[in-house]
């Protein structure tokens, strides 16, 4: 179970920024810092999958960053299996698996090369890796382009060696941003089937996207991040009574509209 | 750290650009481009040595002697209309028009003036903007032959005989007796070049693996994955730093050897003693001092590239941080061979300058071992110093996320 209570992160301004302070009109701005998240609180459970979703800016990101310990917060807490990974963001590397649009593989290493260095550096045995290689591969059908470069795959290919590289250590909670922002359909089907598999085996998932077709499919529940808050953070049953309809797009446009008229 | 180590060798010797760098510019290119340099360079020279100058004269007839002489010159002809022109001006015009190569006034008083014991002023014009030129040398020889000749004449109409003419011409002769062995000597001018080409090969072998090892990682995606693997910034940047520093010693070794073996084998076709008596002169212990003064000044430069490249956004960003990183390592180096700088315990100091100096030193065969082990320990604080800063800058969230 994986357990955040009011993170916050601000940035320092840089001097271009700095020159338009005349025109601010986002609240999370002053003269030094860009409060990029405010107060974001979520918890996910054992077998459980949380949709992260928010508008472009919203602090999703850096939320997820913070998560997998990439970023340190300036305050709050993140709670996995009672350890504020915080405090112990080694604890945090070991016991998060994450992925996100941007990441890359090493172009002139093989997909099987990437993934066991990523393994090695997880500490990893070399009959565990191979083990857990093989497992990875046949879950995601890899095996047909395991032994080549990692520049010379298709953007699925790729996608499918970063989920692998991700969670090669066998982590306690997935974290992924915008996993399938970019990929074709099948691709895209790979993921889902993927972070069903994770959530038949008990892995709390959180996940950001832009699509709430995807929450209605994977979801158990949806927190929506607005201006660097949490603003609504419960079950998806909850999420569309907000917008008294079943359609998700509804409910977020709801939560939205009254969080910025709070 | 090893495992970092290994992958990043593994992933760069895979590299084609790398490998062009740090394996076929020094192996193959650069020794082929000296020899085509070296080439262009004697063509030009036997070129010059060969022509034939065609000069005008104005008044020969008042040095006969020499009209003579340089009428009968091999490397000169005289211009058809020799004695077209009346003053310098028209011979300035003539050499524009590319007439003649050069013109020599002489004055009307030029054997008179000698008995009035009065000097007389030639003036020789020609064009002096070209690199391999040896005009002046060779007409500069003919007139002061002439010069020497009229002098001698003169003393002996005053009753001066050739041994007496010596004596009061030249009544001190000075004679170089030289303590500096032929090492010494030679390893001034080797001593001072080595440098120039050592230092900027091991700049090199580190600054453009470290692009791809900071600002690639960036741009590929993969250095965020990598931060969150359980392993500490400090491991990481070792990891990463021992392959630049691998790379950089790699680099240089490779040039110096693909130089050395290309050096012995002009030796084999030609007969360069000067060159073959200078590199014999290197012991094997000369190079290893200097393979040891290397080694912290590699790790000088890889400690700088690799934080210059995580700063960098973007390869293309890096690049640029990276070009004026060779400006500011040249400048020592230059420092040291500024005449009369010597190793003492003040340049021992100066971070580049310091090991610049001492290679001249270990070549000449004049090094002082104390000074090298306060260089040692100087490059060693230091390249310690800048890797501690590297650690730091990768705990940064302003570096690692610009």
């Amino acid at each position: 179970m994986i357990t955040v209570s009011g993170l916050q992160k601000k940035f320092k301004r840089t001097k271009d920024h700095k020159k338009d302070h005349a025109h601010i009109i986002d609240p999370r701005e002053d003269s030094q810092y860009f409060h990029s998240v405010r107060n974001v609180s979520f918890s996910c459970k054992k077998g459980e999958v949380l949709g992260l979703i928010g508008p472009n800016g919203a602090g999703k990101t850096t939320t997820l960053r913070m998560l997998s310990t990439a970023l340190t917060p300036d305050a709050g807490s993140i709670y996995i299996n009672q350890t504020n990974i915080v405090q112990k963001p080694v604890y945090g590397r070991k016991s998060i698996g994450f992925l996100s649009g941007s990441t890359g593989l090493y172009g002139r290493l093989t997909v099987k090369e990437n993934i066991a260095y990523f393994a090695k550096l997880h500490g990893m045995s070399k009959q565990n890796i191979i083990n857990r290689c093989d497992e990875l591969f046949s879950l995601l059908d890899m095996h047909s382009f395991v032994d080549k470069r990692a520049d010379s795959l298709s953007t699925g290919m790729k996608q499918k060696a970063n989920i692998a590289r991700a969670v090669v250590h066998s982590p306690d909670v997935v974290v992924l941003d915008e996993p399938t922002t970019g990929l074709d359909i099948m691709t895209t089907q790979t993921v889902i089937s993927f972070i069903l598999s994770l959530k038949e085996q008990g892995i709390p998932v959180i996940f950001s996207t832009h699509h709430l077709d995807e929450i209605a499919q994977l979801c158990d529940s949806v927190t929506v991040i607005n201006k660097g808050i949490s603003c609504f953070s419960d079950s998806v049953d909850e999420f569309k009574k907000q917008g008294k309809s079943e359609h998700l797009n509804k409910a977020f446009l709801t939560i939205l509209s009254e969080h910025n008229h709070v | 750290m090893f495992e970092v180590y290994k992958k990043e060798l593994k992933e760069l010797l895979r590299d084609k650009k790398t490998l062009l760098f740090v394996v076929a510019l020094p192996v193959i290119v650069f020794p082929i481009l000296f020899a085509v340099m070296a080439f262009l360079t004697s063509q030009a020279a036997l070129q010059a040595e060969q022509k034939v100058h065609t000069y005008a004269i104005i008044n020969g007839e008042f040095a006969p002697d020499f009209t003579d002489t340089i009428f009968y010159h091999k490397s000169f002809k005289l211009f058809e209309r020799g004695n077209a022109f009346k003053t310098i001006e028209e011979l300035k015009l003539a050499i524009k028009r590319g007439e003649i190569d050069m013109g020599i006034y002489i004055p009307k008083n030029t054997e008179k003036a000698l008995d009035n014991y009065e000097t007389t002023t030639w003036q020789v014009v020609f064009n002096d903007a070209k690199s391999i030129n040896f005009l002046y040398q060779r007409i500069q020889k003919l007139v002061q032959d002439y010069s020497d000749n009229l002098q001698k004449n003169k003393l002996i109409q005053l009753g001066l005989q050739l041994k007496q003419q010596q004596a009061i011409l030249n009544p001190i002769i000075v004679k170089k007796v030289d303590t500096s062995d032929k090492r010494e000597n030679l390893g001034e001018k080797l001593g001072g070049f080595l440098p120039y080409l050592l230092v900027p090969l091991v700049l090199m072998g580190a600054t453009y693996p470290a692009i791809d090892l900071g600002a690639g990682e960036k741009e590929r995606g993969t250095l965020e994955t990598l931060l969150l693997t359980p392993i500490t910034r400090t491991q990481l940047v070792l990891g990463k730093f021992l392959t630049l520093l691998t790379t950089s010693i790699a680099s240089t070794l490779i040039t110096v050897s693909s130089m050395g073996a290309w050096i012995a084998l002009a030796l084999s076709f030609t007969d360069l003693d000067i060159i073959a008596s200078a590199f014999s002169r290197l012991v094997l212990l000369d190079l290893i001092l200097i393979f040891i003064l290397l080694l912290p000044l590699a790790a000088i430069f890889s400690a700088i590239a690799l934080a210059i490249s995580i700063y960098a956004r973007s390869f293309k960003e890096a690049q640029n941080y990276m070009a004026p990183l060779s400006i500011v390592v040249f400048f020592p180096v230059m420092i040291s061979l500024m005449p009369n700088m010597e190793l003492t315990s003040k340049t021992a100091f100066i971070p580049i300058t310091n090991v610049s100096l001492a290679i001249k030193e270990i070549v000449k065969g004049t090094v002082d071992f104390t000074y090298i082990g306060y260089i040692f320990i100087a490059t060693v604080i230091t390249a310690g110093l800048l890797l501690l800063f590297c650690v730091r800058w990768f705990t940064k969230e302003h570096v690692l996320f610009r």
